[in-house]
Order: structure tokens, then C-alpha cells, then sequence
């Protein structure tokens, strides 16, 4: 099983990594509310990491609310703890980020990447419009 | 867990270890970076006693690794990448062998390892291929639950597959145990090691926390407006500096993002951008190699 989707990239922090990773998969629903988190221990085997740093991890995430503890069962997903369209800006930051660094380092101009960023949402939206139908 | 204060070490007349001083915390993961030829085995082998210092001490577990004894032993675990096994024994004959040799040894977790790593019982250890012995050598360090674990270069020679198994069952059964992991292959350890030491011709370079060192370096590429433009002098804190067209990139090993342009601007002219990217360990470890070599030199 892989872990939600994540793929450890070097040089980043670990720690921000599976939580951003874990926090960008409740918002994406593919966690969903009250489905279990996978184990401290199946996490570290997965993303192949230490077992503490996974620990943290999930501990961060219990106490920012995205996951509780419950009794019997284990850690499930206790879904977005704050208002989703903030959040959601907020996971995307680091990438946002990147693709500026990226466009810059190239020589685009802001207005010239918002165009850009424009024709590839609407062909995304654009597909997913065809499969819908 | 480690201690070892200035530790030296010479082959006839050449220095494997030069006053080598280094602390290795419980609990932690600590990965022994640095070239072939480095002194990371030569340490190891003084850690657990298959080879005796020149000078200086190493304790380990609290004792002097010179009276290391079947007590100590039956809490450490050790692989290296030419762990010599009996040929002759079957899988399940030499585990069957070395279990009474500690009174720890977790049967469940044994099976539960030999299931994992799919070690074949009945097989001869000499008809097992080389990544079968590194994750049998592996099996066997594993059961007792050794408070330390001691691995030398355990990938070398290993396809991906078979590190990826690797890495797993050591992820698995990490917890509490601390482990001493030397390797020049970085990208695996990078997701592992929470303490990383950097070893260059039997110095230490460094040793700190991976957090604090992939915060700390951080490459920076600067756009300038066209070439051959004013440079003063950088600071000893920039290395591995290399230019291309009208890209200049070097590496801040004393990185902060405060006033970070105006320190880049007072020392070169005509700057059109400036980008940070964070490095893997790979790219740290070359650039580091590299400007202590050119020092050298």
C-alpha cells in the first residue's frame, strides 16, 4: 500500500512533507472522514523514514485536529479543522512557489504565467468535463 | 549511545582516523557520510572491537570498546557489507544457531523479518545471491532487539528492489533502537537518518541534526543581467561556485533568508533574480566534497 500518495522528495523537511501530504489527501477526500490513518509504523515502512519522525507527524496532525484518537480502533481522519478554502491555498504554497521560482529563473512575466496557468486549468476542466459525460 | 574522542588510527604511516571526535545520541539514526577511503569503516570496526585505535577513546553502551563484552555484544547489532556467514549452514540452521546466544531473541519478530525479506529456510547461505546475504546478515542482527545497530555500507552492491526491502524492514523495526548507518548512498538514507556526520579523510567535518543542515545549505541561483559583471569577494560561507551564461550558482552553507538580497546584491552587480532550492543530502555531500578538496589542493 502507498501511503496516500506521497513521494518523499530529498532535501525538504520529512515532517512537512507527510503532513502536507496527509493534509492535501483529507482535502482531496481520498481520506476520508472516520476512514483509519494508516499505522506510525506502516507509514515509516512505506515512505521508508524513521519511525519517530512519522510519530510526529501523526502527532502533529492530532493535535492540529485533522486526525483524532479513537479508542479501540486507532487514528481516523476527523476531516478539514479549519475553513477548507484557506487551508487548501495554504497546501498549495509550497508548489505555487516552485512553478514561481521556475518561471522566473526563465524569464516569464506574471502576467504571461497566469495565462498559462489559465490554458491548463481549463483543458484540465475541459477533460474532466468529457469523462464526466 | 557513542562516544568517541579524539580517535586515531594509522596504517603504517597513513592516518585512517585523525582525532576523530564524535557523539552519536540514543534514539537516533545516524547516518556516517563520506567518500570511499574516508574512514568510516576503520571507525566502525574500532566501535565494536575488530580493530584496536591508535589513540584516543571510543565507548559504546557506556564501555570502552576495547572491553566490549558478550553482554554488551547481545545488545548490538552489526551488518556490513562483507558480513562473513557460514556458507555451509542453511538460513534456519544458523538462526537456529545464534538464538541461544541471546536471551532476548524475539522468535515472532524472526519469523516476521524471514517472511519479509522472503528468505528461503532451507537454503545454503553460500547458493544465496549477494542481496539475499545482506538481508539474511540483516535477519540475524535484528531478533534480539539490539539497542544499537551498527550497519556498514549495507547497500552497496544492492539493486533497488532489494533496498527498498531493506530500508522497510529497517523502517519496520526502528523505534527506540538507535542506528549507525554509514553509506555513501545518499538518497537512501535521506528519508531515514535524523543526524547525519560528514566524514573527509579520517576528519570530521561536521555533525548535526539533517534538519538543521538541509535549512543551513541551500543552493542559490542568481540571474544577472548579462555576463562579466562585478563580483567582490564572496564570503568563505559561499562554495561551489560555478557560472553558466548569465547564471551564476553557488552554495550558502550558512543560509538565511534575512536580507539575503541585499547581501547578494552588495556583492554582485546587475542581478535580475535570485532563487533558493533546498538540496538532497547527494547534492550536499558533492558540494561539500568538493570545495574541501579544492581547499586541499
Amino acid at each position: 500500500m502507498n501511503s496516500f500518495g506521497i513521494k518523499i522528495r530529498p532535501g525538504l523537511s520529512i515532517f512537512d512533507q507527510v503532513v502536507s501530504g496527509a493534509q492535501k489527501a483529507i482535502l482531496s477526500k481520498e481520506l476520508e472522514k472516520g476512514q483509519t490513518f494508516p499505522s506510525v509504523r506502516s507509514l515509516a515502512v512505506d515512505l521508508k523514514i524513521h519511525p519517530n519522525t512519522a510519530h510526529k507527524a501523526v502527532q502533529y496532525l492530532i493535535q492540529e485536529k485533522w486526525l483524532e484518537v479513537q479508542p479501540g480502533i486507532g487514528t481516523v481522519v476527523a476531516g478539514c479543522p479549519r475553513k477548507p478554502s484557506e487551508t487548501r491555498r495554504h497546501v498549495i504554497e509550497q508548489d505555487v512557489a516552485m512553478l514561481v521560482a521556475e518561471a522566473r529563473r526563465v524569464g516569464l512575466e506574471l502576467e504571461e504565467l497566469v495565462d498559462s496557468i489559465r490554458k491548463s486549468w481549463s483543458k484540465t476542466q475541459k477533460s474532466v468535463e468529457e469523462t464526466a459525460r | 549511545m557513542i562516544k568517541t574522542h579524539d580517535l586515531s588510527k594509522t596504517y603504517r604511516s597513513c592516518g585512517a582516523l585523525r582525532a576523530l571526535s564524535l557523539k552519536v545520541a540514543e534514539g537516533s539514526a545516524f547516518a556516517l557520510v563520506g567518500a570511499n577511503g574516508a574512514g568510516k569503516t576503520t571507525l566502525i570496526k574500532i566501535l565494536v572491537n575488530l580493530i584496536q585505535a591508535s589513540s584516543g577513546s571510543a565507548y559504546v553502551l557506556g564501555v570502552d570498546s576495547r572491553q566490549l563484552s558478550p553482554q554488551q555484544f547481545r545488545r548490538i547489532g552489526y551488518v556490513s557489507e562483507n558480513q562473513e556467514l557460514p556458507g555451509r549452514l542453511t538460513v534456519s540452521g544458523y538462526l537456529n544457531y545464534l538464538r541461544p546466544f541471546y536471551p532476548d531473541w524475539d522468535i515472532a519478530l524472526e519469523r516476521e523479518i524471514t517472511q519479509r525479506f522472503k528468505l528461503p529456510g532451507d537454503r545454503k547461505i553460500n547458493e544465496l545471491s549477494h542481496g539475499m546475504r545482506v538481508k539474511m546478515a540483516l535477519a540475524c542482527a535484528l531478533p534480539y532487539h539490539p539497542r544499537l545497530l551498527i550497519l556498514d555500507e549495507p547497500f552497496s552492491g544492492l539493486d533497488p528492489l532489494v533496498r527498498d526491502e531493506f530500508m522497510e524492514g529497517l523502517a519496520a523495526q526502528a523505534g527506540d533502537m538507535t542506528v549507525l548507518i554509514s553509506s555513501h548512498d545518499l538518497g537512501e538514507v535521506e528519508g531515514f537518518a535524523t543526524d547525519i556526520a560528514f566524514v573527509d579523510s579520517g576528519r570530521l567535518l561536521f555533525q548535526e541534526p539533517l534538519e538543521t543542515l538541509t535549512d543551513r545549505v541551500q543552493q542559490i541561483k542568481v540571474t544577472v543581467e548579462r555576463q562579466s559583471t562585478r563580483r567582490d569577494a564572496v564570503p568563505e560561507t559561499w562554495i561551489d561556485i560555478q557560472e553558466t551564461g548569465n547564471v551564476l550558482t553557488f552554495v550558502d552553507t550558512q543560509f538565511s533568508e534575512f536580507d539575503l538580497g541585499e547581501r547578494i546584491r552588495s556583492r554582485i552587480d546587475g542581478v535580475r533574480d535570485i532563487e533558493v532550492q533546498p538540496m538532497s543530502l547527494r547534492a550536499i555531500f558533492t558540494s561539500i566534497s568538493r570545495a574541501t578538496r579544492s581547499v586541499q589542493e
